[in-house]
This record gives C-alpha cells, sequence and structure tokens, in this order.
C-alpha cells in the first residue's frame, strides 16, 4: 500500500491524470462491448423498426446542440456590431478579436450561484426557463436549413412554429409570476400582451405565402421558391413581408419591442430574479428567438436555402475511390509528404534564411490548408445541402445582423403605442394583404 | 418626423451604419496609456523633484488638513513591514504630538522607530578598524557585530556601509540574505508569548503607544484611551 | 421579520402563529410602507391601496432613476395613478459643512453638488464670497471663468441627450455623447487639473491661466464640435418612436411652471425666455452675443430640443470667449485667510439646469456664519409628482430624465 502511495506521489500531474484516465476508459469500453454484445442487437432491431423516432431523436439532439454556438455566435456579434456602432471596440480580449468572450460569460453564467429568492414559486420559478428553452429549442426544429437538412418536415410546420411561440409566452407568464417581484409580474403581462397580440398578424401575413404555396409545411414552401432571385416571395408578398419582420421582432421581444426586459423601467422584466444557468436559459432562449425569427424570414419570404441566382448545377464528382486500386494506398502513402515536400521547396529555396525543418512545417501547414479547401470545395460541389446551408445561414445571418443594428439604433416603443400598432395598424394591413392575395390567386389562376 | 412615415428610423440606421465603419475613440488602456496633462491633479502618489528626490517630508500637514481627515501616511521599516505612522483615528491627539516632536528633532520613544535610534558605535569602529575596513570581509564584519550588539542596528549598519565604502543596499543585502543575521534583538529578550509578524508589529506598536500616551497597561484592550 | 406593517400595531417579534401576521409579513415581502403611522392626510392617502392597485417599489437602485432616487409609484396596470418620491439617500449636509469650513474650503465641499457640472456649483459661491469681500475679479478671470463653464454647460447637455434616450430605451446615443463629454471633460482636466470636480474657481479669480494643452484641445475639438452634435442628435430628432414618445409627454404649462418656481430649460420649454445670463446679468455675459432659445409646447420634447438650442448658443458664447479674451492677470490679490466683514450675500447664476444660488451670512470670522444653497434639482423634481401622474411607468422615466434632475444636487 506505502508502496503504491509512493509511486503515486512521484507521478507527474499529466500522469497522475492519465494513471486514472486510461484504466477507467478501459473499464468502460469493455462494459460498452459487453452491453452491445448483449442487447445492441435488439437495440438496432428496435430502432430500425421505429426511424422516425429515430430521426425525431437525432434531429431534437443536434438542434439542440445547435443552439448553444449560433446563440454564442450571436451574442458575440450582438456586442461586437452594437459597440462598433457605439464608435467603441467592443469585446476584444478573450479569443481573437474577442469572439470567445460570449463563452466565457457562458461559463461565467454557469459559475454563478443558482439563487432562489424567498417566496417564490419553487417549481414552477424552476420550470419556467426550462419551458422558454425548450419552445424556443423546439420551433428551431422544423426550420429547414437545407435541402434534406431539417429535423421535421410537418405539413402543418407553420402552425407548429406558432403554437411553439405560444409556448413560450406560457414559460415567460410563469417566470414573471413565480418570481414574487413586481418588475416581474409587470414583465410577464407585458410579454403575455405584447406575443399574444402581436401572434395575430404575425400568423395573418404568412396566410398569404400559405395560399401562394398551397402548404403549411416550410420544406415545401422553400421548394416552391426555386429558381431565381424573383421567384422568392418576397416580391409577391412585399407588404406580409413588413409585417412580418415587424410582428416578428414583436415576438422574438427585440428592440424596439423589448418591453419585457426594459431595462430603463422594469429593470429586466421577468428575468429579474434569475441568476446563474437559470437566467442563462432565458438569455440562449432570446438569442436562439432571434435565430429562429431570422431563419424563419429568411425561408419564407427570400427563398430559403435558394441561390439568388442559377447556381451551377451540382457537379458529379466522377471519381470513384475503389477503382484506383492500388494507386489509392500509394496516394495515400505516398501524397501527403510528396505534397510537403513539395509545397515547402520553394521557401527553403528562394530564401536563404529558412531552413529546411522550417520550410517542412511550412509546407505541412500549407498541404494542410489546400487539402482541407480541397475536401471543402468538393463537398461544396458535390453536396448540394452544403450550398444551401451556406445560403441559408448567410441570409440569416443578415438578418440576425439587422436585429442588432436595429437595436443598436433605436429607441423603445411604449406599451400602449406597442399595441396600438398592431391592433391599429398591423392586423388590418395584413388583412388587406390577405384579401388581395386571394383575390389575385383567384383573379390569375382561373 | 418627415412625411413618409419610417423615413427618420431608416435615416438613423443609415447613420449608425455609417459610425460602424468610422474609426473607433475607445482608448485600449494597458496598451496605450491615457494621454495625462501636466496640471491633472488627480495622481495618487507621492512626488518627486527633479533630483529625484521625493517632495514628501513628512510633516503631516496634509493629513491636519485633509477635511475629512482620509490621509493617513505611513511607511516600510528595513524589514519590509508597513507600519502607519498616524494609527487609529482614536489616536490623532497623541499621534500628532508625536509627528510635532519628531519634527522638532527630538526622539520619540517608539519600538517602530527603534532600528533609527542613536546608539554606540564604538564596537562597530572596533570591529571596522580589526577587519581593516575591507568591504570583501562584510560577512565577517557583520557577524562580529551581531555578536557585539546581539542584532544589527541600522546604525551600525550605516556605519559599515560608511566605513567599508559598500553600497548601504548591499551591506543590507548581505546582512538580510544570512538566516543567523538578525536586525532585531533576539526573542528571548522579549517577554511572555511572542506575537509573530503582523501581530508583532502591533504589539509593539502598543507598546510604543503606552509609551508615549504614559498610559501603560491602565488601557483598555482594543481601544485607545 | 419585516418591520414593515408596523404602521398598524404588530410589534416587530410577532411570532408566525399571530393571526395579525399576513403570509407576506412570514416570507418577509418588502411593501414600501413607513414604518410609522402617517404623518399627513396626504401620507396617508396615499399609502392606501384602492382595488386593483399596487405599489412599485422604484429604486434607489433602479437602473434609471438618475442616482439614488427613490419613487414610490402607486399603479394601475400599467399606468401610474400616484407617487411619492423619497429623498435623502445622498443626504451629506453639505450647507452646514461649509459652515464648519472656511471659505476656501467651502467651494470644495459645494462642488459635487451636482457632479455633471461642477464648475456651476463653485461658481455661485465664489460669487458671494466674492460680494461678501468686495472684491474685484480680473476681467481675463471672468472671461475664463464663462470659457470653462459654457464648456461645462455643453458637457452637462450633451450627457442629458444620452440619458434621455437611455431612459427611453436607446443605447447608442449616451456612448456618443460620452464622447463629447469625454472631450470637454479631458480639456477642462488640462485646465484644471481634474476631470469631475474641478476646483477651479476660486475667490477673486481662478485656479491658473489657460495653457496651451487646453487651447490645442478645444481648438481641435471646436473644429468638428458643431458636425459632430448635429450628428448625434440626427440619430434622435428625426427618429418616429422617439418623437412620438416625447411629444406631448409631460406637458407644463406657464402659469404652473412658474407656480412650481421652475428656472433653466425647463422653464423656458414652457414659453418663459427667463435667463439669468440675461434677466440679472453676472460675470460678463452682458458682453457677449447669444440668444435665449425658448419654446412653447413645454413637453419632454420641446425640454429635449431647447437643451440642443442652448449647445449651440455655449458654442457662439465659446467662440465669442476666444476672440474677446483680454491679457491680464487670472487672480485679485487676496490675503491668505480671508475674513470678511460681517454681512451677507446672495449670488444666482444661470446653470445648465436652471438657477444655483448661493446665500452666504459672514460673522467676520474666516467660517461662513451661514449658507444656503438653492439647487434647481431639487425644485424640479417636485414637478414630477405633478407630471406623472395619468402616465405610464415608462413615461415616468422619460419624464424624470426630461426634467435633468442630479441627486447630489437634489439631497446636498
Amino acid at each position: 500500500m506505502a508502496m503504491v502511495g509512493r509511486t503515486w506521489d512521484r507521478l507527474t500531474i499529466p500522469g497522475k491524470i492519465l494513471a486514472v484516465v486510461v484504466p477507467l476508459g478501459a473499464l468502460l469500453t469493455a462494459a460498452l462491448a459487453l452491453l452491445i454484445a448483449l442487447i445492441g442487437g435488439a437495440v438496432v432491431q428496435f430502432l430500425g423498426d421505429n426511424l422516425p423516432l429515430v430521426r425525431f431523436l437525432v434531429a431534437a439532439t443536434a438542434v439542440l446542440l445547435m443552439t448553444i454556438p449560433s446563440a454564442f455566435l450571436i451574442i458575440y456579434m450582438e456586442m461586437k456590431v452594437i459597440a462598433l456602432m457605439n464608435l467603441r471596440y467592443g469585446p476584444d480580449r478573450v479569443g481573437p478579436f474577442g469572439s470567445a468572450l460570449s463563452v466565457v460569460h457562458g461559463l461565467k453564467v454557469l459559475m454563478k450561484e443558482d439563487f432562489t429568492p424567498t417566496g417564490v414559486d419553487v417549481p414552477v420559478f424552476t420550470l419556467a426557463p426550462v419551458v422558454v428553452y425548450m419552445s424556443s429549442v423546439m420551433s428551431l426544429l422544423v426550420l429547414p436549413f437545407a435541402p434534406g437538412l431539417f429535423g421535421q418536415d410537418f405539413n402543418i410546420g407553420l402552425l407548429f412554429f406558432f403554437a411553439m411561440g405560444g409556448l413560450s409566452v406560457v414559460g415567460l407568464l410563469m417566470a414573471g409570476w413565480s418570481s414574487f417581484n413586481k418588475y416581474s409580474l409587470l414583465g410577464g403581462l407585458r410579454s403575455a400582451a405584447q406575443i399574444v397580440s402581436y401572434e395575430i398578424p404575425l400568423a395573418l401575413s404568412v396566410v398569404g405565402v400559405v395560399l401562394l404555396a398551397g402548404t403549411m409545411s416550410l420544406n415545401k414552401i422553400v421548394l416552391g421558391q426555386a429558381g431565381s432571385v424573383f421567384d422568392w416571395y418576397v416580391w409577391r408578398q412585399p407588404l406580409a413581408f413588413v409585417i412580418f419582420f415587424i410582428a416578428v421582432t414583436a415576438e422574438a421581444n427585440r428592440t424596439p419591442f423589448d418591453l419585457t426586459e426594459a431595462d430603463s423601467e422594469i429593470v429586466a422584466g421577468f428575468a429579474t430574479e434569475y441568476s446563474g444557468m437559470r437566467f442563462g436559459f432565458f438569455f440562449f432562449a432570446e438569442y436562439v428567438n432571434v435565430f429562429i425569427a431570422s431563419g424563419l424570414t429568411v425561408a419564407l419570404f427570400l427563398g430559403g436555402w435558394n441561390a439568388p441566382f442559377n447556381w451551377p448545377l451540382p457537379v458529379t464528382v466522377g471519381l470513384d475511390p475503389g477503382g484506383l486500386g492500388i494507386g489509392l494506398l500509394l496516394l495515400i502513402a505516398l501524397g501527403p509528404p510528396l505534397a510537403i515536400v513539395v509545397l515547402g521547396l520553394p521557401f527553403y529555396l528562394l530564401n536563404s534564411r529558412i531552413k529546411l525543418w522550417q520550410a517542412l512545417v511550412i509546407g505541412f501547414v500549407l498541404f494542410n490548408l489546400v487539402a482541407v479547401g480541397a475536401v471543402l470545395g468538393l463537398a461544396f460541389l458535390s453536396f448540394d445541402w452544403v450550398v444551401g446551408l451556406l445560403w441559408f445561414m448567410g441570409k440569416t445571418y443578415v438578418f440576425v445582423f439587422t436585429f442588432v443594428w436595429m437595436r443598436g439604433t433605436l429607441p423603445r416603443v411604449r406599451i400602449d403605442q406597442l399595441m396600438g400598432f398592431a391592433w391599429k395598424w398591423l392586423l388590418p394591413a395584413a388583412m388587406l394583404n390577405l384579401f388581395v392575395t386571394a383575390f389575385a390567386i383567384l383573379v390569375l389562376k382561373r | 418626423m418627415s412625411l413618409i412615415p419610417g423615413l427618420g428610423i431608416v435615416r438613423g440606421m443609415a447613420l449608425t451604419l455609417r459610425r460602424f465603419f468610422q474609426p473607433k475613440v475607445t482608448h485600449l488602456y494597458p496598451e496605450d496609456p491615457a494621454d495625462i496633462s501636466p496640471k491633472f491633479r488627480g495622481r495618487l502618489q507621492l512626488l518627486y523633484d527633479e533630483h529625484g528626490t521625493l517632495k514628501c517630508e513628512t510633516c503631516f500637514q496634509c493629513a491636519q488638513a485633509c477635511p475629512i481627515e482620509c490621509i493617513d501616511m505611513g511607511g516600510v521599516d528595513t524589514k519590509g513591514r508597513y507600519a502607519v505612522h498616524w494609527g487609529a483615528s482614536e489616536t490623532y491627539g497623541e499621534r500628532r504630538e508625536e509627528s510635532a516632536l519628531r519634527r522638532a528633532g527630538r526622539t520619540v520613544p517608539d519600538v517602530a522607530y527603534e532600528h533609527w535610534n542613536a546608539i554606540d558605535l564604538g564596537p562597530v569602529d572596533a570591529i571596522l578598524h580589526d577587519a581593516d575596513h575591507d568591504p570583501g570581509r562584510l560577512l565577517e564584519i557583520l557577524e562580529a557585530t551581531q555578536a557585539a550588539y546581539g542584532y544589527l542596528p541600522v546604525a551600525a549598519l550605516k556605519r559599515i556601509s560608511f566605513g567599508t565604502g559598500a553600497w548601504y543596499a548591499m551591506v543590507y543585502g548581505t546582512a538580510s540574505y544570512y538566516d543567523h543575521l538578525r536586525f532585531e534583538p533576539p526573542a528571548a529578550s522579549s517577554s511572555g508569548a511572542t506575537p509573530t509578524g503582523r501581530g508583532r508589529a502591533e504589539a509593539d506598536y502598543l507598546a510604543g503607544l503606552d509609551l508615549v500616551t504614559g498610559s501603560g497597561s491602565k488601557r483598555p484592550a482594543g481601544r485607545a484611551n | 421579520m419585516s418591520q414593515t406593517r408596523n404602521a398598524f400595531d404588530i410589534p416587530a417579534h410577532a411570532s408566525a402563529d399571530d393571526p395579525r401576521v399576513t403570509l407576506d409579513e412570514q416570507i418577509g415581502v418588502f411593501e414600501p410602507i413607513p414604518p410609522y403611522p402617517p404623518r399627513t392626510e396626504r401620507e396617508a392617502e396615499f399609502y392606501t391601496l384602492r382595488d386593483g392597485e399596487m405599489f412599485v417599489n422604484m429604486g434607489p437602485q433602479h437602473p434609471s432613476t438618475h442616482g439614488v432616487l427613490r419613487v414610490v409609484l402607486k399603479i394601475d396596470g400599467e399606468k401610474v395613478v400616484d407617487l411619492d418620491p423619497v429623498l435623502g439617500y445622498l443626504h451629506r449636509g453639505v450647507e452646514k459643512l461649509c459652515e464648519n469650513a472656511d471659505y476656501h474650503q467651502a467651494i470644495c465641499y459645494t462642488d459635487p453638488l451636482e457632479y455633471i457640472s461642477s464648475l456651476f456649483c463653485e461658481w455661485s459661491p465664489v460669487i458671494a464670497f466674492e460680494k461678501l469681500l468686495d472684491v474685484q475679479v480680473p476681467r481675463r478671470a471672468e472671461y475664463i471663468r464663462v470659457l470653462s463653464g459654457e464648456l461645462n454647460r455643453i458637457a452637462s447637455h450633451a450627457l442629458f441627450m444620452g440619458w434621455f434616450a437611455l431612459d427611453l430605451g436607446g443605447l447608442t446615443p449616451i456612448l456618443w455623447s460620452f464622447i463629447e463629454r469625454d472631450e470637454i471633460v479631458e480639456m477642462l482636466a488640462a485646465l484644471t487639473g481634474q476631470r469631475m470636480l474641478f476646483n477651479y474657481f476660486r475667490i477673486g479669480g481662478v485656479n491658473g491661466d489657460l495653457n496651451h494643452e487646453f487651447m490645442s484641445r478645444l481648438g481641435t475639438w471646436m473644429s468638428k464640435a458643431t458636425a459632430q452634435i448635429d450628428s448625434n442628435q440626427a440619430l434622435l430628432n428625426e427618429n418616429e418612436i422617439f418623437v412620438r414618445r416625447a411629444r406631448g409627454l409631460g406637458t407644463m404649462d406657464t402659469a404652473t411652471a412658474l407656480g412650481m418656481c421652475m428656472t433653466g430649460p425647463n422653464l423656458r420649454a414652457t414659453g418663459v425666455p427667463f435667463d439669468i445670463r440675461r434677466a440679472h446679468p453676472y460675470s460678463v455675459y452682458p458682453e457677449l452675443e447669444f440668444d435665449i432659445p425658448s419654446r412653447t409646447e413645454g413637453d419632454c420634447l420641446a425640454r429635449y430640443l431647447l437643451r440642443m438650442d442652448e449647445i449651440r448658443q455655449s458654442l457662439r458664447i465659446i467662440d465669442q470667449c476666444l476672440h474677446q479674451m483680454p491679457d491680464g492677470p487670472v487672480m485679485a490679490k487676496l490675503p491668505r485667510l480671508i475674513r470678511p466683514r460681517p454681512g451677507r450675500a446672495y449670488a444666482a447664476i444661470e446653470g445648465p439646469r436652471g438657477q444655483y444660488a448661493t446665500y452666504a451670512i459672514s460673522d467676520g470670522t474666516d467660517q461662513p456664519y451661514r449658507m444656503r444653497i438653492h439647487d434647481p434639482s431639487f425644485i424640479h423634481l417636485q414637478s414630477v409628482g405633478l407630471l406623472t401622474p395619468g402616465n405610464l411607468i415608462a413615461d415616468t422615466m422619460a419624464i424624470m430624465a426630461s426634467l435633468d434632475p442630479i441627486m447630489g444636487g437634489v439631497d446636498k
């Protein structure tokens, strides 16, 4: 025993870590192998029989995982863009151009005390952030990112989105009511009034698009806009686009409609009493909502993942690696070293100060760049979903930028102006748009 | 407000977008230090004159003039211990008298200042003479001095520096390098439980205070007077 | 346990079983009810809730009460029914402190009263003491005072613009206006030696002449100031959301404004072109050419636009000061220890928020016997109770911001 202790003491820190991790890893691997051997077949059988379930689970997990980096990206964007508009530098210390600051914020939120104040309704208080976050994530499930790349293709996709939007109101109300704070209560009630009011012009403005596309499936709506930039619905539904954008801004609680968390009036609205990761969930949900709002605007009116012009059709790469036979092995074995030498040699030959090993390092880096570029380019040409995803993300982030830009520019509206705007202006305009669209369809298609 | 609704908003957004690309005005502080004017009065530091000498003469007039009595004066002794000269607010009266005495050139019986007190330099001179005023035999001199005094008084160190021609910093550095050389009387001479570190300094300070005020041990613990 | 219901005879140590202790008490809810029986009818009426009303305790840590103002709002839904400002969180007893300091030290105490525009807080006691001493201030010193004072006025109004926009929810204008303020503050630091509490005016002159750094900074800034401030305002002045929120909000008519003793921009926004610089001229203002902008609407937008107009007038004054600056000393010859003859003096000046005034009594010693400071913020804050009820919670902030009170001056 004493010998073991002495040996342990002599180990360095990496050694100690390895001494723990390696046996543990081996043990776990063995257990996993045993588990797979025992019940693996049954599980595979079960999953194979219920493919929709598998698809749903995978999609939900993927979407859940996707929200975190996209929220980090949008938070960073918000900090940086508003700072630049304020003539500041914004985050510039953590990571390149401060890009890791939002990650650090996330870690900070994780490490802060999860505080439950006296007098709150504990179960409701605890559940509220989960409800808000999950409703946001669930809305993301129906968003078509690229051809074949979406969570679920519901034929009632739009309806599902509005339902989830309505569910987030429940979460905000729960947070506001259970927090035992009057600012929270005011914030929760404001959000309820605001989101419920803006759901109506939001839904009505989309009905025109639904009439044009003949479906409520977001995937099919995007497919209906295939072709050039002039096939996008924004040209046929400009009024609906404007109404939708305004209403979706209000739905996502963004400036100038961020009354629910108006910090100069009701400290932080429904999130006043929240701290730690519970507040983090609200915070993340807000930015996921921004992403969803932008993505939905793009999918409904700006062609989703369709390119704005006739993109060259995906080139089918006619290279069959198996056909090369022994040549493939040779290529894999000799290609990289040869490429490294070929790429690095010019540096060695042309600059006398660079030593051979330095030239080889340069060659290695260059080879990696070239190889990665080649693989990505091949993927870009071969798989249409890569192209689609890039177009979709590009368009979406233009709208995310617009949201941030609006936050950097506009003051906040008042609650009566907000409600008046929804009921007196947006709702009649949406109705008008609906009638005109329906009439036009009747006249033109008959 | 313009005729077309929303035009003002659009103009504002155009303005922010223009600012987005304009050069920024933030000072990146640690890399780009603030441009402080020569007249700036807000520096929290003592000033030096053109010869590099500290301008502060520790006359305590600033502490007396400060309307809200926020100025405290302190210093670092040769062992690197920090001692506040001016002390707790209850003892301002005594401290003022003490500072007046010190400014008048009279000695103040304060334990914290005993290192600076004049001592009989005869033994040091003898040791220096024996060692031929050789700075190369510094350690030998210091050991002999400690044997003579029991510790190394500051005055003796200064004398050694003066006699051998070695810099005071070198003498002090040599003395502080060796564990067996000490700057205070050995612990056996002090009475009772010996407080260490900061507690020791406080005890010294309070003992000196007792000497100054003459209140002795009558003073209740934890509060002066 | 909560002490809030003690007004209703519940002992502070009442146990949870006591039927008089409600559930709210058991879980320590804070109701902003004062812990004493109502002292006035107004207080009794205010702290009685009707059906559907509730209290919201706004401040002293609320983000937009401009310091440590506490406002107890009685709201019905989003509508403010009544409100009760609670002052004194920043009370330092400056007037009493000044009585215990000699005349030079007293100026240093009045400095942080309205910390956004410190020079004006120095200016009025300095004039009062000069009247007590009957000392003639050199003309160059007067011009320097006007020059630095108008710079400080611009800094204050520029910051007002940002604050007003921030309370209406705009993030950007506050940072843009801080750029202007920082420029001015930096050049004033080059002149006076401090960034915020300048402590620059002395009895009989100013502490130090104009220096090269100040002048070069001022010249650089003046060349672009007008364009920059106009550009900053373009963000708000044309913005529909901003204009719709500020127009017609918190409207004050002339009679009420005069009855509330309002001065400065808040009074001028109701149509009274009263400016102490013209009405009771002091310093060298009679020699300078400038207009007194006034508007008739009396609402938040008018108050905002009026301050923007005043910035332009201040720029005009600065330009004239630089052209007419005489040579000479900047400090009158005075003994170091000042003992004015017994007497009393009153001096009022026009600050960025209105009339700052000092009333000082000397009893022949080196300390003022009595010093009374009139501060515009306190006067203007009174009208919040008049303007706010009937508006929404969000408008409370806008109205308070448009009156531009500084809590350092309100609480003294």
